[in-house]
């Protein structure tokens, strides 16, 4: 469905129309967009949503004419910026017009200090230096970051780099701005505060263009597109667009977990908030109104939800103590254990230890005070290479691991090192990639397939070693609904199969929904190790760490239950009913 | 750990114009360059050292200190193989230790650390966009003057990437440590790849995001922090001419060689 079919009058008076965008790269054979057409009111916050290569980046940067001025390829349509058409400006000129600020924080960020980072586009454009002053002071407070001018900004947190990103746009005070999913690579506290400016510049009138994976995330734009396949497969505001399950299945979108539970209790309609979908249930429902005061279900289901120590761990951490080389205390007396088919989330903010507890536990590196053991023998004395066939370690970015030309050289690359014979190699690496559906890319470059398939080329690579524990650090960012959904499965059924899983993860839902166990850092410090309907009662340390609990189990909160899916939810209500 | 080295102080240093910052790295580099002798590598060495010590960046020079002293052995051992000149203390087939031999080897170690040292003080005092204009002012095009100053910024960043690909091979029971040079070498093509690929989506990615900031929308773009020539930066001018010139006499005479001509 193309609803791009604006009247006249409402085109000349759009923030920005684009008219028929169609648009092929130089070395592919099918456009990435097709005959997509919009137009965005002033003031306007539109979402744009869609599967991995659904034409969303693309469809961004022919908003700023880096298509085709950077890309190259055939373009054909029009971006018009009210009623001035961008098409004869270099992307650099249309930098004034449509502000980008991109996901990747680390590359868009040029400069050694805050008040630089800002002041860089303004010099570009050739700003008198008077006016770049004036305009630096509002850009900061914009975002929240003045009195930070002369912090380096590689100093800076996630989400603080990402709003130096939207205020070095701000200083342009461009008529659009487009954010191309700002919040993937960050943290639940760096996401909170972009969400939390994006809702600031709304309120100021800014047009603006969020792209995002997150269905929750845009659940208050005024309008969401959603792209399929290059094309515009809906056009319309959330409470339209988000409570359609069929078009965000079709479309690979995870549908928000409010209205899905509303969907399932026969009610139907639109929530973007608890307190929302709370009242749309007790007015469909009233008897569940007085069922509030069972507050005794959630202490119940947490406490039937004690995960026992194992008598044989596979991974004994006692009194952990480590620091980087003129660093602060990374890892503070950490004591854990992960036992035979156990499946440990590990959450905390960027900065509070996961990741280097994993590599405590893989042999990256050594501990300054404490020991750990692996099978009852002292890591310490171990070379990483001696245990990677029980432990094995995936990185958060599969491209660190990847280096062979084929995706089969790929997967056998780890039991090559251990001088498997040919015929043990060939079975355990065609099993491997049959596991993680990958059999028909075996003989293709790794490098050019999707994230998502990457992610699993690196799953393969380190499963043919069949190790015993797997970690995975940030197994699921980046990819969409469908790549998240398919890497989850494939890891809850190495975990049916025995394997251990340790899950590195900012994302609730996974926690929710995959995990049997929690493990919450902050600063080094292990705050809380146990079930995952325990963890999430445990309301006030979730706050303290900046943790956002799901949705669905703040709704069930609210009537007293705990629940960590949807379905989850709507069983425990209907049997009130 | 901080990937960069710049340090924000405020010594005389630090407050030069960066057209002097960006001389005085070439001066530097200039007077090493003519002269082998280590005795005549001693006053720059020291310079540089009491400069380091007035900026603050001695802690950049901590930090590197392995770097030196690798640079100043390999460097004289190695010599050892290829310079037969002089009375032997030690003769064998493939070594030739003589007094000439190591005192050759050891300047060209000297020499090898003042190039490095010059560069760690370059980067501690002077942040990337005062290169970038320090370039610019020297004729250097805008374009290109950040594309070389951004590459500076870059190289931690690569070399942080190569650690954590090195980690993952490991991981693997991939080896680097076994075999001789040549085949450890070979094995590091491993690493090689896969920061070539990670760098080419960054520099993409960069490029990109540089385009969408206006970058190449003019050839002299404005600055927000004024860069005023003052007394001391001529002051600073005249001194760098005179090192470079007392270099260029002592080459000249012939003191700067190994054996005085």
């Amino acid at each position: 469905m193309n609803t791009g079919l604006q009247t006249a009058s409402a085109v000349e008076d759009a923030a920005l129309s684009a008219a028929d965008l169609t648009y092929t790269y130089h070395d592919a054979t099918t456009p990435a967009l097709r005959g997509v057409s919009f137009a965005q009111a002033r003031g306007e916050m539109v979402g744009i949503m869609g599967a991995s290569g659904a034409g969303k980046s693309t469809l961004a940067k022919c908003l700023n004419r880096l298509i085709p001025e950077f890309e190259g390829g055939q373009f054909h349509g029009i971006v018009r910026i009210g009623r001035r058409s961008l098409e004869h400006l270099r992307a650099c000129e249309a930098a004034a017009e449509v502000g980008m600020v991109f996901q990747d924080f680390e590359a868009q960020l040029f400069s050694t200090s805050v008040q630089l980072e800002v002041a860089f586009a303004m010099e570009q454009v050739g700003m008198e230096r008077a006016e770049m002053v004036r305009r630096l002071g509002p850009a900061l407070e914009a975002v929240g970051l003045a009195g930070f001018e002369h912090r380096d900004p590689t100093s800076l947190s996630g989400g603080e780099k990402q709003r130096l990103a939207i205020a070095s746009v701000l200083a342009l005070r461009p008529s659009i701005i487009v954010l191309d999913e700002p919040t993937t690579d960050l943290d639940p506290e760096g996401k909170a505060e972009v969400f939390a400016l994006i809702g600031r510049l709304r309120e100021q009138g800014l047009s603006l263009i969020v792209i995002e994976h997150e269905s929750e995330e845009l659940l208050r734009a005024d309008r969401i597109i959603i792209l399929r396949g290059g094309e515009v497969a809906a056009d319309g505001p959330p409470a339209r667009v988000m409570t359609d399950f069929e078009l965000l299945e079709r479309c690979d979108i995870r549908p928000p977990s409010l209205n899905r539970v509303l969907h399932l209790m026969g009610i139907g309609g639109h929530a973007d908030s608890v307190d929302k979908a709370y009242d749309a249930i007790v007015r469909a429902y009233p008897s569940l109104r007085d069922t509030q005061a069972r507050g005794d279900e959630v202490a119940s289901a947490a406490a039937s939800d004690k995960t026992g120590a194992s008598e044989h761990p596979m991974v004994e951490i006692a009194g952990l103590s480590f620091s980087y080389p003129g660093g602060a205390r990374a890892l503070d007396n950490i004591d854990l254990t992960i036992g035979p088919g156990d499946f440990l989330a590990i959450v905390g903010q960027n900065g509070s230890g996961k990741t280097t507890l994993a590599k405590q536990i893989v042999g990256l590196l050594r501990p300054d005070e404490g020991r750990v053991m692996l099978e009852g023998r002292d890591r310490a004395i171990l070379r990483p290479a001696e245990t990677a066939r029980e432990v094995a370690y995936v990185f958060q970015n599969p491209d660190h691991q990847i280096s062979a030309a084929t995706v089969w050289d790929e997967v056998t690359f780890g039991p090559r090192n251990f001088g498997m014979q040919e015929d043990e190699i060939e079975r355990r690496c065609t099993e491997v990639l049959e596991a993680v559906g990958l059999t028909d890319v075996r003989d293709s470059d790794p490098f050019l397939l999707s994230k998502g398939e990457r992610q699993r080329v690196a799953v393969a690579s380190v499963l043919a070693l069949r190790p015993r524990l797997l970690i995975l650090d940030e197994p699921t960012t980046g990819l969409d609904h469908r790549e998240q959904r398919r890497m989850m499965a494939l890891v809850r059924q190495l975990n049916r199969d025995g394997i251990a899983i340790v899950m590195i993860t900012h994302a609730p839902w996974l926690v929710a929904e995959y995990a049997r166990r929690v493990v919450l850092m902050r600063k080094g410090r292990k705050l809380f190790d146990g079930g995952v309907a325990e963890f999430f009662a445990q309301h006030d340390l979730l706050s303290r760490s900046s943790f956002r609990v799901p949705e669905v189990t703040q709704l069930g909160r609210r009537f007293g239950t705990m629940a960590l899916t949807a379905e989850d939810l709507v069983a425990r209500l209907k049997e009130r009913l | 750990m901080a990937i960069y080295l710049y340090l924000d102080n405020r010594s005389f240093v630090h407050r030069l114009h960066p057209t002097v910052k960006v001389a005085a790295l070439f001066v530097m580099f200039w007077s090493v360059y003519w002269v082998d002798n280590p005795i005549a590598l001693v006053p720059i060495g020291l310079l540089m050292l009491w400069l380091a010590r007035i900026t603050g960046s001695w802690r950049n020079f901590y930090r590197y200190r392995w770097y030196f002293a690798i640079l100043v052995a390999t460097t004289t051992l190695m010599w050892m193989f290829f310079y037969r000149q002089g009375a032997p203390l030690i003769d064998t087939r493939f070594i030739h230790i003589s007094r000439a031999s190591l005192t050759y080897g050891f300047g060209r170690g000297i020499k090898l650390a003042e190039l490095l040292g010059a560069s760690v003080l370059f980067l501690s005092t002077t942040r990337v966009e005062e290169f970038t204009v320090g370039l610019s002012k020297l004729g250097v095009s805008y374009r290109v003057g950040f594309a070389i100053s951004l590459a500076f910024r870059l190289v931690p960043l690569f070399m942080d990437s190569a650690f954590t690909i090195v980690d993952a091979q490991k991981l693997r029971g991939y080896d680097f440590e076994s075999g001789g040079f040549a085949e450890r070498m070979r094995k590091y093509v491993k690493v090689v790849i896969p920061v070539f690929m990670g760098a080419l989506r960054r520099a993409n990615n960069m490029a990109m995001a540089l385009e969408a900031r206006g970058f190449g929308l003019r050839n002299n773009p404005t600055t927000l922090i004024e860069y005023p020539v003052t007394a001391r930066d001529i002051a600073a001018a005249a001194a760098l001419f005179a090192l470079a010139a007392g270099y260029f006499m002592i080459y000249y005479t012939g003191y700067g060689a190994i054996s005085p001509r």
